[in-house]
């Protein structure tokens, strides 16, 4: 894993704005009205990760959503005797939303594939700020029940026929 | 124990303060009075005898001798009465500063259940105004009365002796004040009772505001609370002036009836002058000691009115806090008790005072050592069992015994030398981590097995709880980031200087990614623009960082060099973004982690922002611009992000920094000590020092990987202990709101166990731990504690329970099952039912 460089790249003179460009396209913040965006995009961090670094591990409660801005990371799964790799992520991907409403431990493990630049944001800044706007946590909400309802759905429609067994254990969207 | 600790102090009438442990002082007091009253009525008589005899005898040495009595007597009783003064503040504060001690030695002692229904204002309240008025009274209570009464009574002789008849008229007023007065005064009690009642009101209901603001803000209930409080806001403006028309009309009717005075002495007085019967002197002189009579009366009646509020208060203050502790604090005729760890509990409930059964029929023993894991449904009694256990609550009916005596008999300093408890949200107190984690040692003093001299736990043990409990690395960053002063740590810092060379040897490689090296050719990301220019650390008040932009000769250097318009302009961008971004956020550090602007200076650089919409950089007045150097000095271009940083800028500052060290070495060579390897420098931690630059981030994984690598070098060459001890005398500030969550736990539970205690209690205290930190105690609970101390842990994880003696899972206060893990597995009751849910 490797720091934010700090350097004087062409990208530093607008980090603050890309970031704010990034989260205005996560479904997670989508529906948050500008300036509470601007205030979550000036609390984020970056960082970097070299290959092979993990990103969050396994029964960790990190606290942190992040959004891959480089790089491409591996979703594993340990469970006890091996390890296995459950998918990839690539630039664009955003991971653990859900982090951000409250504690939770991690079931997977995130580890870093090649050089990967992350956008990280953490719970206690999160809430921190959530906290001045609190007419807005429903959009929130809203946006993650809406984001597990699509996945449901497309669950059912993909897979449902296929897989004979993962319809016993569907219904999420029931939580 | 001293006389008055015997009557509890909500019992003590106020008059009993006036003289406890004051007895001299007031006769002091006294004695000074009766010289003041005598030194008062002299000018009086000296008054009578230049005009009687000096000037009618026209002589000139009679005149010079009764004027230079008659100053020397005036300048006498304005020197004694500044020394009353004094003698009366040191006494009132003195009895308020007794009084503010033992009501407080008594609040802490109150039950638990008291300070449920009790507001923190209220108390804050009581304490530092309610009182003040009982103070003022007990520095009054002798001195006042008996100067004026005397006085009065001087006057009133003086007067008889003058003219019997005059005197009487004069004083037939009186009488009349004195029935019309309490009248008043009366009602103006019963409306300063009201009054501190419904101040009393007020403070609950802006406390609860204040710890309620969340749900005030989340559902918007603004207009509901402001209606509450004004309404208490209009009773109180209602009382206050009622309160306020009786006091003062007490005052006026005062007045009034001591004006009447003169106008009888003039309408009698003049006639028997006129008639001859009377000699004009004497009239003079009557007139003047009558006059005179108003002051001491005037006197009189405020102490009546600042002895009625007083009173008023202090019974009102007295009778909110009229409970009694629940148990004793210290054992009466003997030392505390040393106690086995067995742990006997039969038939055992407890209900509150409303009537709740919280607790019934709980039945269990532990032997000396054994371990009980209290499981259950939130709501089902587990920190109410704790806590009676714990003494901290007094249960109702059954028993528990520990090491065979009673728990409800034991004194709290019997149960603090053999227990030690954790709470289910533990308080860190303002201070140093050292303070803490000895607070439990240090209050009960019971480590006797590694005692230092002074009866606490010795370093080495202090730094193994440390160890044990995962605090050790956090109080080793705490340390590694103090600064060291020259005076106090000159070897220490040579040391470090040393250390550094071996670190950049060993290390350096292996921290390049996290580690910003200080390198003079190399633009510092991490480091201010002020530390870019210098590249320095001065030692001289002026060359501070936080005064460069005031600096003449840096401003100077600034222009020079071509850095000040680019950096004014940085100054202002930066300003407007913070503005912009953080402009309607409350001033809470985490929000300005990421800006170079402190949240105190928020208010000043939105009003210059909103200034210099209309202006220009170089219309700016000397100030101004100051100001956005200032912040512009301050930017950090890998940590503040909300303004870009061009290369052009970059490039100047690195030039700067070379013209600014030739400059400095020719013009005051002294002023700046420059980055060296081979040099302490006194501006930056002990951490930056040794790596000779600064960390790049603060992610976790990063400071882990900085962390294993110091720690080596600090083990590599004996350091550790040094920087820990360093460590702990880190500030955790107010309620340890410098601490993260999960070290506030940690510190809690280390404190608890550095007391060795044959009892421990734990309302789950691990709950805000991560899971590593948790395993972590659990083992050290298996393997340190287990056969020692008797452990009683309320625990919300079922997984960690598996190697307890016994578990007890409650239910609805009762105990619902009772066994050792496996045995209640395989029973599949109500543990199963817990651990897997309902199937």
């Amino acid at each position: 894993m490797n720091s934010n460089s700090g350097g004087n790249d062409a990208c530093q003179s607008c980090e603050f704005q890309e970031n704010l460009n990034i989260l205005r396209h996560i479904y997670f913040f989508s529906r948050l009205p500008l300036d509470t965006l601007k205030v979550l995009a000036y609390l984020c961090e970056r960082e970097v990760f070299k290959a092979g670094d993990t990103i969050f591990q396994q029964n960790d409660d990190d606290g942190q959503a992040l959004y891959i801005v480089s790089g491409e990371a591996r979703l594993l799964h340990h469970d006890g005797s091996h390890e296995s790799e459950i998918r990839e992520y690539a630039a664009g991907d955003f991971i653990g939303g859900l982090s951000l409403t409250g504690k939770m431990e991690r079931l997977f493990s995130l580890e870093a594939k090649t050089d990967t630049v992350c956008l990280i944001l953490y719970r206690e800044k999160f809430t921190k700020a959530m906290d001045q706007f609190p007419d807005q946590a429903p959009r929130i909400f809203q946006a993650m029940a809406e984001r597990l309802l699509t996945w449901e759905r497309n669950f059912l429609n993909d897979h449902a026929a296929t897989c004979e067994g993962c319809i016993q254990f569907v219904g999420v969207s029931l939580l | 124990m001293k006389r008055n600790e015997q009557t509890p102090i909500i019992q003590r009438s106020m008059f009993s303060w006036v003289l406890e442990g004051n007895g001299k002082l007031q006769a002091l007091l006294l004695l000074v009075i009766v010289v003041t009253v005598f030194a008062r009525v002299l000018p009086l008589e000296m008054q009578k005898r230049v005009i009687n005899e000096a000037i009618k005898l026209r002589s000139t040495d009679l005149l010079m001798i009764y004027c230079g009595i008659y100053l020397g007597s005036v300048l006498l009783a304005s020197g004694l009465k500044y020394l009353i003064t004094l003698l009366q503040t040191v006494i009132a504060q003195r009895v308020l500063a007794r009084m503010r001690k033992q009501l407080y030695q008594h609040i802490l002692t109150l039950p638990l259940s008291f300070f449920r229904k009790t507001q923190p204002g209220l108390v804050v309240n009581s304490l530092v105004t309610e009182l003040t008025t009982a103070g003022t009274f007990a520095g009054m209570a002798i001195a006042v009365p008996v100067t004026n009464v005397l006085t009065l009574l001087a006057f009133a002789g003086y007067l008889l002796w003058l003219n019997w008849m005059l005197a009487l008229i004069s004083l037939t007023i009186y009488p009349m004040v004195l029935y019309l007065v309490p009248k008043l005064q009366r009602r103006a009690n019963r409306a300063n009772k009201e009054r501190v009642d419904t101040g009393r009101d007020m403070s609950d209901k802006i406390t609860e505001s204040v710890s309620g603001i969340h749900e005030i803000q989340a559902n918007g209930a603004f207009a509901i609370e402001n209606r509450k409080f004004e309404a208490i806001t209009d009773k109180m403006e209602r009382i206050r002036l009622k309160w306020t028309l009786f006091k003062d009309g007490v005052k006026v009717t005062n007045n009034l009836f001591t004006n009447l005075g003169p106008f009888l002495i003039f309408i009698v007085g003049g006639y028997l002058s006129m008639k001859g019967q009377l000699g004009l002197g004497a009239l003079v002189a009557f007139l003047s000691a009558q006059e005179k009579l108003y002051d001491p009366w005037k006197e009189i009646i405020q102490f009546y009115q600042v002895y009625q509020d007083a009173s008023v208060r202090y019974e009102r203050t007295m009778s909110y806090f009229d409970a009694e502790p629940e148990f004793a604090l210290t054992p009466e005729g003997r030392e505390p008790l040393d106690l086995e760890g067995r742990l006997e509990v039969e038939d055992l409930s407890f209900v509150t005072d409303d009537g709740i059964r919280l607790l019934e029929g709980i039945h269990f023993t532990l032997e000396p050592g054994q371990q009980l894991g209290l499981v259950g449904f939130s709501g089902s009694g587990k920190s109410t069992l704790a806590q009676c256990v714990g003494q901290l609550h007094n249960y109702s009916s059954g028993s528990i015994r520990l090491g065979g005596q009673e728990v409800a008999a034991l004194s709290k300093q019997d149960m603090t030398r053999n227990m030690s408890f954790v709470s289910q949200s533990p308080f860190i107190f303002d201070g140093t981590i050292e303070d803490n984690l000895l607070y439990g040692c240090a209050a009960a003093n019971t480590d006797k097995d590694s005692a230092g001299a002074d009866g606490l736990p010795s370093l080495d043990d202090r730094i193994a709880i440390l160890h044990q409990t995962g605090l050790f690395v956090d109080v080793l960053r705490f340390g590694l980031n103090a600064k060291l002063l020259e005076e106090q740590h000159r070897e220490l810092r040579d040391t470090v200087v040393r250390v550094r060379n071996s670190f950049q040897s060993s290390y350096g490689k292996a921290l390049a990614d996290h580690v910003e090296f200080f390198d003079p050719d190399r633009y510092l990301y991490y480091a201010s623009i002020a530390d870019n220019i210098t590249f320095s650390a001065s030692n001289r008040e002026e060359f501070a960082t936080e005064a460069l932009a005031s600096n003449r000769y840096f401003l100077d250097f600034l222009v020079a060099s071509d850095l000040k318009r680019p950096l004014m302009n940085l100054g202002l961008e930066l300003a407007r973004q913070t503005v912009e971004v953080l402009g309607d956020l409350p001033p809470e550090a985490v929000f300005f982690e990421q800006s170079p602007l402190e949240p105190q200076e928020l208010p000043d650089y939105k009003e210059l922002v909103r200034k210099l919409k209309s202006k220009r950089l170089h219309q700016l007045d000397g100030a101004t611009q100051e100001k956005l150097l200032d912040v512009a000095l301050r930017f950090q271009p890998g940590v503040h992000k909300l303004v870009g940083f061009p290369q052009i800028l970059e490039d100047l500052i690195l030039e700067g920094r070379s013209l600014f060290r030739e400059r400095i070495a020719e013009e005051d060579p002294e002023a700046f000590k420059f980055y060296d390897m081979q040099a302490y420098i006194s501006s930056q931690s002990i951490l930056n020092n040794i790596l000779f630059g600064r960390p790049k981030t603060s992610h976790p994984k990063a400071q882990e990987k900085i962390n294993q690598n110091i720690i080596q070098l600090l083990i590599e060459e004996d350091l550790l202990e040094t920087i820990v001890a360093i460590g702990m005398q880190f500030q955790v500030g107010s309620k340890g709101d410098r601490l993260s969550g999960g070290q506030r736990q940690k510190l809690a539970i280390a404190r608890a166990m550095l007391k060795k205690s044959r009892l421990m209690i734990m309302d789950e205290a691990t709950s805000a731990l991560d899971n590593n930190s948790q395993s972590r105690i659990q083992n050290l609970l298996e393997n340190r504690w287990k056969g020692k101390s008797t452990l009683i842990a309320v625990v919300h994880r079922l997984d960690i329970i598996k190697n307890y003696d016994q578990i007890m899972v409650m239910k609805a206060g009762k105990i619902g099952e009772m066994g050792k893990y496996d045995d209640l597995i395989a029973k599949k009751g109500m543990l199963y039912e817990l651990e897997f849910g309902r199937k």
